[in-house]
């Protein structure tokens, strides 16, 4: 089966020796929508203009609809970068900008036009057509480097953070209109953001990255449920990380780890060293429940917010957790501060990982 | 309490600045009105323009010989031109080059802004004995154009690579990313871009040659450039119409200052032209 994108042990030191990127390894299928997340440094962008060809590939190799795209220039990849400042030519209006592709491809003016005139009308920019771009508003700029992305009918959209700069209202807007649109055109979307809300919601497969190296890829429920490394488990959601030695395994598919907290059973094969509890998972429950985990502390904290109680719990080896339960149980209302709790956790969404 | 006397002092600098840099100008100006029996020096015994329609060769048999500076000037623009146009396009191109760092970027730096650094005199006795040795002949579109292009080239490069330095980069990886080659995105993004750049790029090579003077002196051979035929006149006794001749050119330096402004406000005019539309 040939892929839409796929990058083979890709790696990336710039001349200076940073060692942006090493060892990515990525098939990406026709129509998918898959983001690059991770912290501010860890190698996004460098990936993505490795895929774009704007930096030299210093190990591995990119192929593109099964031809071999490492050594090819920008202009001749199949693919079309948007950039999170825009980049739109500050000389032309927008019709230009967004002609400006097929012009110099010597497109016939009638048929350029015609192609032209429908991305204008599709995301709304006629009525500023004949406009300077930088004197638009960020949305209207958003939309017009989306249109002079799009209008030259690249396989492989590329965007760097293109929502970066928009405030959380239009970033929402504009979120919407992205997948919607993705969906239309069908062509593959790779997504650079470090905004995890951004990632999880928009893509179908998600890539974490950490210094330079692939962490997990995965759909963004399965980075909830059950995250595959400690970076993973501490950059996604809020989970709750507790160390221990190794069990051997339990009942099939699940672990069990000895923690300085009690014994704990997680999905796993029982090797791992660490268990990592979303904040969600816990329940506030009598002492010594059957076929739960449970922790027993003293409530240091509450915080009620709407239909969601957030609860830092102090445990016996005195590390402090934060937990949310529903604020609507008795339970939890009739909590107070220095209060000793017995948190129970379901084992099935308990996940081991190796730390 | 300190612009209580910082004040003053910078107002009376600045006037005393205005005053030294254009009195001469001005009485340069006022001498070249002098009348046709009268002398480079005040007072002035009649207002007349006899030494303007000298210059131009209008007047009757004179006793002062006319000016020779018909071809030098002649001589002169076109050798201006010519470095313009050969500085332009190095500092450009050069510029380009120093974008990205490669190795022995800095001492290729400093050896280009060596042109503008060394004295001109050394430079002009080199070129000269150089070309002697090596039997090529002196002429003002030879040997002097070489160092014209010398001295003007590391002002252009200058003032280029200032431009590029703000310049956005990812403006020409988005031309590029839509499939256009790289020397059309430079002729159709980067270069409108840059064009304000260019334009005093050019300016400074025109001037800078237009009066270029010690390199030009030991390596022009037998045809003289204008600020050198000039220099030659002083040898004899000097006479208004030399003022005459100063104030034109510096209406001519005017004129190109104007053109200059006039093609600057047009190209940002332009960039402009929609934000008075938004506003309303
Ligand atoms: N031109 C360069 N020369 C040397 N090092 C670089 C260069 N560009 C980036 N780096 C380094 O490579 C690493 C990865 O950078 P990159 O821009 O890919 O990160 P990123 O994940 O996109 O971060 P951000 O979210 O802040 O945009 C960083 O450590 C950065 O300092
Ligand atoms: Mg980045």
């Amino acid at each position: 089966m040939l892929h839409d994108l796929e990058l083979i042990s890709v790696g990336k030191t710039y001349p200076d020796g940073t060692v942006a990127v090493s060892d990515f390894d990525l098939k990406v299928e026709k129509g998918e929508f898959v983001a690059f997340l991770g912290p501010s440094g860890c190698g996004k962008s460098t990936t993505l203009r490795m895929i774009a060809g704007f930096e030299d590939i210093t190990n591995g190799e990119v192929m593109m609809m099964g031809h071999n795209m490492t050594h090819v220039p920008p202009e001749k990849r199949p693919t079309s970068m948007i950039f999170q400042n825009y980049a739109l030519f500050p000389h032309m209006n927008v019709r230009e900008n967004v002609a400006f592709g097929l012009d110099v491809k010597g497109m016939p003016k009638a048929e350029r036009d015609r192609k032209v005139d429908r991305i204008l009308d599709m995301f709304n920019l006629d009525p500023v057509a004949n406009r300077k771009a930088d004197k638009l508003s960020g949305g209207q700029r958003q939309r017009i480097a989306l249109a002079r992305g799009l209008v030259v009918e690249p396989e492989i959209l590329l965007l760097d953070e293109p929502l970066g700069a928009l405030d959380a209202n239009l970033r929402r807007i504009i979120q919407n209109e992205l997948k919607l649109l993705q969906r239309e055109l069908g062509i593959t979307f790779i997504f650079v953001t470090h905004a995890q809300s951004e990632a999880l919601g928009l893509s179908d497969r998600v890539v974490v990255m950490s210094n330079g190296v692939v962490e997990q890829i995965s759909p963004p429920q399965q980075l909830y449920r059950r995250p595959q490394t400690p970076f993973v488990a501490d950059f996604i959601g809020s989970n709750t990380l507790i160390e221990g030695k190794p069990l051997g395994a339990g009942a099939p598919g699940f672990g069990r780890l000895d923690s300085p907290v009690g014994r704990i059973e997680g999905v796993g094969q029982g090797n791992e060293t660490l268990a990592v509890i979303p904040a969600e998972a816990f329940r506030i429950v009598p002492q010594n429940t059957d076929g739960e985990i449970t922790l027993s502390g003293t409530l240091i904290e509450r915080k009620l917010v709407g239909a969601v109680g957030h609860l830092n719990v102090r445990l016996a080896d005195a590390r402090e957790i934060s937990v949310e339960v529903s604020a609507d149980r008795p339970e939890v209302r009739a909590l107070a501060l220095g209060a000793s709790v017995t948190l129970g956790v379901d084992p099935n969404s308990v996940t081991l990982v190796h730390a | 309490m300190q612009s209580r006397i910082l004040r003053p002092t910078l107002a009376i600098y600045t006037a005393a600045f205005l005053l030294f840099l254009y009195g001469p100008m001005i009485v340069l100006a006022i001498l070249s009105f002098q009348s046709s029996d009268g002398g480079p020096q005040f007072p002035i015994r009649d207002w007349s323009i006899y030494w303007y329609q000298h210059l131009l060769g209008l007047t009757e048999t004179s006793r002062v010989s006319q000016l020779p500076v018909g071809d030098s000037l002649l001589r002169s623009i076109l050798l201006a031109f010519m470095t313009t146009v050969v500085s332009t396009i190095l500092g450009v191109m050069s510029a380009e080059a120093f974008r990205t760092k490669f190795k022995g970027s800095g001492p290729a730096f400093y050896l280009i802004i060596l042109g503008m650094m060394v004295p001109g005199v050394l430079v002009g006795l080199g070129m000269a004995l150089l070309s002697n040795t090596l039997g090529i002949g002196r002429a003002w579109w030879g040997t002097s154009f070489v160092l014209h292009v010398v001295y003007t080239y590391p002002f252009a490069f200058l003032v280029m690579l200032a431009i590029f330095n703000r310049f956005d980069r990812s403006v020409e990886e988005a031309s590029l990313s839509l499939g256009v080659s790289p020397a059309q995105t430079f002729r159709r993004v980067t270069f409108p871009i840059i064009f304000p750049g260019v334009l005093s790029a050019m300016l400074f090579s025109f001037t800078l040659s237009y009066d270029e003077f010690s390199r030009t002196l030991f390596t022009i051979g037998s045809q003289l450039t204008l600020p050198l035929a000039i220099y030659g006149t002083f040898s004899v006794e000097i006479y208004p119409n030399i003022f005459a001749f100063g104030v034109l050119t510096t209406l001519f330096s005017f004129t190109l200052l104007v053109i200059y402004g006039l093609l600057m406000k047009r190209f940002t005019a332009k960039a402009a032209r929609f934000k008075g539309q938004e506003e309303n």
